[in-house]
C-alpha cells in the first residue's frame, strides 16, 4: 500500500462523513457522519505510523477513539432528553439560539 | 488631664449605636431607659468636669485639648482627633446634657404611645452626640462636622413622623435652608486653612491679633462667612424660615432642637470665635443690627399666631436675636447667660406646651383651648413660671438675662438708642405675646366643650417642675456664669447700672402682660374689634411679612422653571437622544449580522466546511 491509497481513502471517509453531517437531519445519523470523520484521521494517522516506522501516530489514535467515545456518551444523552422533552428529533427544528 | 471629657461623647454615641443596630433585640420597656441613661451619664460627667475646672487656677482652665492621635499628617497640615475642654466647652455641655437628660425623660411619657418610640430615642441620642461633637471641637474641622451632624439629627428628628406630608417637606426645609448655612462655614474654614495653614482653635486664635489690624477685609469676610453659618443655624434673618415649620415635629424635638440646644450653635460660634470677631468690628455691628432686627420682626409675628408651638417658635426666634445683640455688642458672657436661662424657660414652655398638646389629644390651635388651669395645674403653674421668665419678669431668671443685654444695648462702646429702643419695644411685645398665650390657653373657659384634658404622667410633669424650678431661679448664677467664662473671654463683661433704664423696661414689660391681661383674661369682643382696626397689619403679621411667598417667587419658581427647561432641553433632547440612538443604530446593523446566526446546526456545519475549503484553497494555490 502506497501513500496515495491510505491519503485517497482517508479523504473519501472524511469527504463522506463531512457531507452526511451537513445533508442528514437525524442527530444519530450526524453521530455517526461524526464518527466517520474522526475514523477517516485515525486511519491516516496509523498508515502514516505503519510508512514512517513510528508508534506515534498510534498513541494519537487511541487519543481520539477514547475522546470520541466520551464524546458519543455525552451527546447520546443530549439526544435522549432533546427526545424526552420534545419528541422530535429533527435536528432543523432546534432552532431556538437563533439570533 | 480631662481624658474622661470623652465619655461625654461616647455615652449618647453607644446609645445611638445600640438602639439603631440591637434596636430589635432590645425590649421596648428597656429603650427609653437605655436612651435615658447615656444622657445621664454625659450630664453627670460634665458635672464632674465642672468641678474639676473650677478647682483650678483661672489661667490653668483654657486651653484643655484632649488629643486622641493625629488623625491626619500631611505636610504643613495636621489635624488631631481631638476634644477642647475648657469653661465654653463645659459650660455648653452642662446645657446640652441636662436640659437634654430632662427632655429625654419628659420623652418617655410624650412619646409612649408612639409605634416607633425607638428609633425617636435613637434619633435624640444621636442629637445629643452630635451636639457635643459641636461644642466640643478643637478645631473649624470638627466644628464643621458636629455642625452637619446636628443639621442631621435635626432634618431625621423633624421628620420623625414621616407619614406625614407636611412634616417631611419641613425637615426638607429645615435641611436645605441649614446646608445654606454649611457652606458659608465651609468657605469660611478654606479661608481660615488658607490665612492661617491651620484649622486648630489655638494656633488661629494666637496667630490672629498680630496678623491683622481691625477691620481687615480678610478678617472680615472670614467672619461673615462664619456668620452665614451662625444665621441659618439660629434661624436669623433671612434665613429663618425653617424654624417655624420646625415645629412639626414632636414636641420634645421642638424644645430640645429648636429652643434650648442646636438653635443656639450660632451664638455658641461667635462666643467661640470672639477673637476672630473682635478683629472685624464691622462684622460685630452686623450681628448685633441683625440681631435686633431679628428680634423684633420675630415678635410682631409672634404677637398674632394661633398655633401654640408656632408662637413659641417666633418667640424663640426673637430671644436669639437677643443673644445675638449681646454677643454683637462684644457682651459674650451675657450671650451665653441668656443663653442659658433661655435654654431653661425656653425647653420649659415647650415641654408644657407638649403636656397641653397631649391632653387635647393633638389640638394645637389655642382658640379652641382654654379653661385648663383645672384640669392641668402642674402644667399651669409651670407654664406660669416659663412664661414669666420669657417677659422678664422681675426676679425670675429671664429678667437678669434680659436686663443685662438690654442695659449693654445702651451703654456699652457700641450700644446706641436705637439698639435699646428696639430691644424695649421687643421685650414689651415678649410679655405681651407669652401672656396672651398664657391666658388664651389656660384661663377662662373652655372652648371645645367635647375635650376632656387631664394632667400627664409623671414622667413629664417631673421634668416641667425641675425646669421651672431653674427658670425661676437661674438668674442668681449670672455673675458666676460671667467669672466661669472669663478666662475664654480675656475679662468680664461690664455690668452698667442705670436705675431709670431699668425701670423703664421693668414697666414696659408691666405694660405687656397687662394689656395681654386686658385683652384675653376674660373672653370679650375687644380682640375682635382691635383686629378689625388693624386689619391690614394684622394680615402681614398672620402671614409673617409674606417673606416664604416672597421666597417662594425670587428663589423656587424661577430654578423650578429652569430646571423644567434643562430638563426638557438637555435631558430628554440631549443626553437621553444621543444615548437612544445609539441604541437604535446598533439594533439596526444587528438585523443584518444576525442572519447568519440561523440557529441550525446544519448551517453552520456549512460555513465551516465551506470556510475549511477556502483555507485550504488559499494555502493550496495562492
Amino acid at each position: 500500500m502506497g501513500q496515495e491509497f491510505i491519503l485517497l481513502v482517508s479523504a473519501t471517509i472524511f469527504c463522506i462523513g463531512a457531507f452526511g453531517f451537513m445533508v442528514r437531519k437525524n442527530p444519530l445519523i450526524m453521530f455517526m457522519s461524526v464518527e466517520l470523520m474522526l475514523n477517516s484521521v485515525n486511519f491516516l494517522l496509523i498508515g502514516y505510523s505503519h510508512i514512517l516506522k513510528s508508534l506515534d501516530g498510534q498513541v494519537f489514535a487511541l487519543m481520539i477513539m477514547a475522546v470520541a467515545a466520551a464524546e458519543v456518551v455525552v451527546g447520546l444523552a443530549i439526544i435522549l432528553t432533546i427526545f424526552r422533552t420534545r419528541h422530535d428529533l429533527n435536528v432543523d427544528h432546534l432552532d431556538s439560539l437563533k439570533g | 488631664m480631662f481624658g474622661y471629657g470623652w465619655l461625654v461623647l461616647i455615652s449618647p454615641l453607644l446609645g445611638f449605636l445600640s438602639l439603631s443596630c440591637f434596636g430589635k433585640r432590645i425590649p421596648r420597656s428597656i429603650a427609653g431607659y437605655v436612651a435615658c441613661a447615656t444622657v445621664g451619664l454625659s450630664f453627670f460627667i460634665s458635672l464632674i468636669l465642672l468641678v474639676h475646672l473650677s478647682v483650678l487656677e483661672p489661667e490653668n482652665r483654657v486651653g484643655g485639648v484632649q488629643a486622641m492621635y493625629t488623625w491626619i499628617d500631611s505636610g504643613q497640615f495636621q489635624l488631631d482627633f481631638a476634644i477642647l475642654i475648657d469653661p465654653l466647652s463645659v459650660f455648653m455641655f452642662l446645657i446640652v446634657t441636662g436640659v437634654g437628660f430632662f427632655i429625654h425623660v419628659y420623652s418617655l411619657g410624650y412619646m409612649e404611645h408612639d409605634p416607633e418610640f425607638k428609633r425617636f430615642f435613637a434619633y435624640l441620642n444621636l442629637f445629643i452626640f452630635s451636639m457635643c461633637v459641636l461644642v466640643s471641637a478643637a478645631d473649624f474641622f470638627f466644628l464643621i462636622v458636629g455642625w452637619a451632624l446636628v443639621g442631621l439629627a435635626s432634618y431625621l428628628l423633624i421628620g420623625f413622623w414621616r407619614d406625614k406630608p407636611s412634616a417631611v417637606l419641613a425637615a426638607r426645609k429645615a435641611f436645605v435652608m441649614n446646608v445654606i448655612g454649611d457652606v458659608g462655614m465651609l468657605i469660611a474654614a478654606f479661608m481660615i486653612l488658607e490665612t492661617f495653614g491651620s484649622l486648630s482653635y489655638q494656633k488661629v486664635f494666637e496667630s490672629a491679633p498680630g496678623m491683622f489690624l481691625a477691620n481687615d477685609i480678610n478678617v472680615i469676610l472670614i467672619t461673615l462667612f462664619l456668620l452665614v453659618g451662625a444665621f441659618a443655624k439660629s434661624a436669623q434673618l433671612p434665613l429663618h424660615t425653617w424654624l417655624p415649620d420646625a415645629m412639626e415635629g414632636p414636641t420634645p424635638v421642638s424644645a430640645l432642637i429648636h429652643a434650648a440646644t442646636m438653635v443656639t450653635a450660632g451664638v455658641y460660634l461667635v462666643a467661640r470665635c470672639h477673637t476672630l470677631f473682635e478683629l472685624a468690628p464691622f462684622t460685630m455691628y452686623v450681628i448685633a443690627t441683625v440681631g435686633i432686627i431679628t428680634a423684633t420682626f420675630a415678635g410682631t409675628i409672634a404677637m398674632v399666631q394661633t398655633d401654640i408651638k408656632r408662637v413659641i417658635a417666633y418667640s424663640t426666634m426673637s430671644q436669639l436675636g437677643y443673644m445675638f445683640l449681646a454677643v454683637g455688642l462684644g457682651m459674650f458672657s451675657f450671650g451665653m447667660f441668656h443663653l442659658m436661662t433661655h435654654a431653661f424657660f425656653k425647653a420649659l414652655l415647650f415641654l408644657g406646651a407638649g403636656s397641653v398638646i397631649h391632653s387635647m389629644n393633638d389640638e394645637q390651635d389655642i382658640r379652641k383651648m382654654g379653661g385648663l388651669a383645672k384640669a392641668m395645674p402642674i402644667t399651669y403653674i409651670t407654664f406660669l413660671i416659663g412664661s414669666l421668665a420669657l417677659a422678664g419678669f422681675p426676679l425670675t431668671s429671664g429678667f437678669f438675662s434680659k436686663e443685662a443685654i438690654i442695659m449693654a444695648s445702651y451703654h456699652s462702646a457700641m450700644g446706641n438708642i436705637a439698639f435699646w429702643a428696639l430691644a424695649i419695644f421687643t421685650a414689651g411685645m415678649t410679655a405681651f405675646y407669652s401672656f396672651r398665650l398664657f391666658f388664651t390657653v389656660f384661663q377662662g373657659d373652655s372652648r371645645t366643650p367635647d375635650a376632656h384634658p387631664h394632667e400627664s404622667p409623671i414622667t413629664m410633669t417631673g421634668p416641667l417642675m425641675i425646669l421651672a424650678f431653674f427658670a425661676l431661679t437661674a438668674g442668681v448664677l449670672g455673675h458666676w456664669v460671667d467669672g466661669f467664662l472669663s478666662p475664654v473671654f480675656g475679662g468680664h463683661a461690664e455690668h452698667y447700672e442705670d436705675g431709670f433704664l431699668e425701670t423703664i423696661a421693668v414697666l414696659v414689660g408691666f405694660g405687656g402682660i397687662l394689656t395681654a391681661g386686658l385683652l384675653y383674661m376674660v373672653p370679650s369682643d375687644r380682640v375682635a374689634q382691635l383686629r378689625e382696626v388693624l386689619a391690614p397689619i394684622h394680615d402681614i403679621l398672620f402671614h409673617k411679612y409674606y417673606v416664604d411667598e416672597i421666597y417662594d417667587f425670587l428663589i423656587v419658581k424661577p430654578v423650578k422653571a429652569i430646571s423644567v427647561f434643562l430638563e426638557d432641553m438637555g435631558e430628554k433632547k440631549g443626553v437621553d437622544f444621543a444615548v437612544d440612538q445609539v441604541g437604535v443604530q446598533v439594533r439596526e446593523v444587528s438585523k443584518y449580522v444576525s442572519i447568519w446566526q440561523s440557529g441550525r446546526i446544519r448551517d453552520y456545519a456549512l460555513n465551516m466546511v465551506a470556510g475549511m475549503a477556502l483555507v485550504l484553497i488559499f494555502v493550496a494555490f495562492l
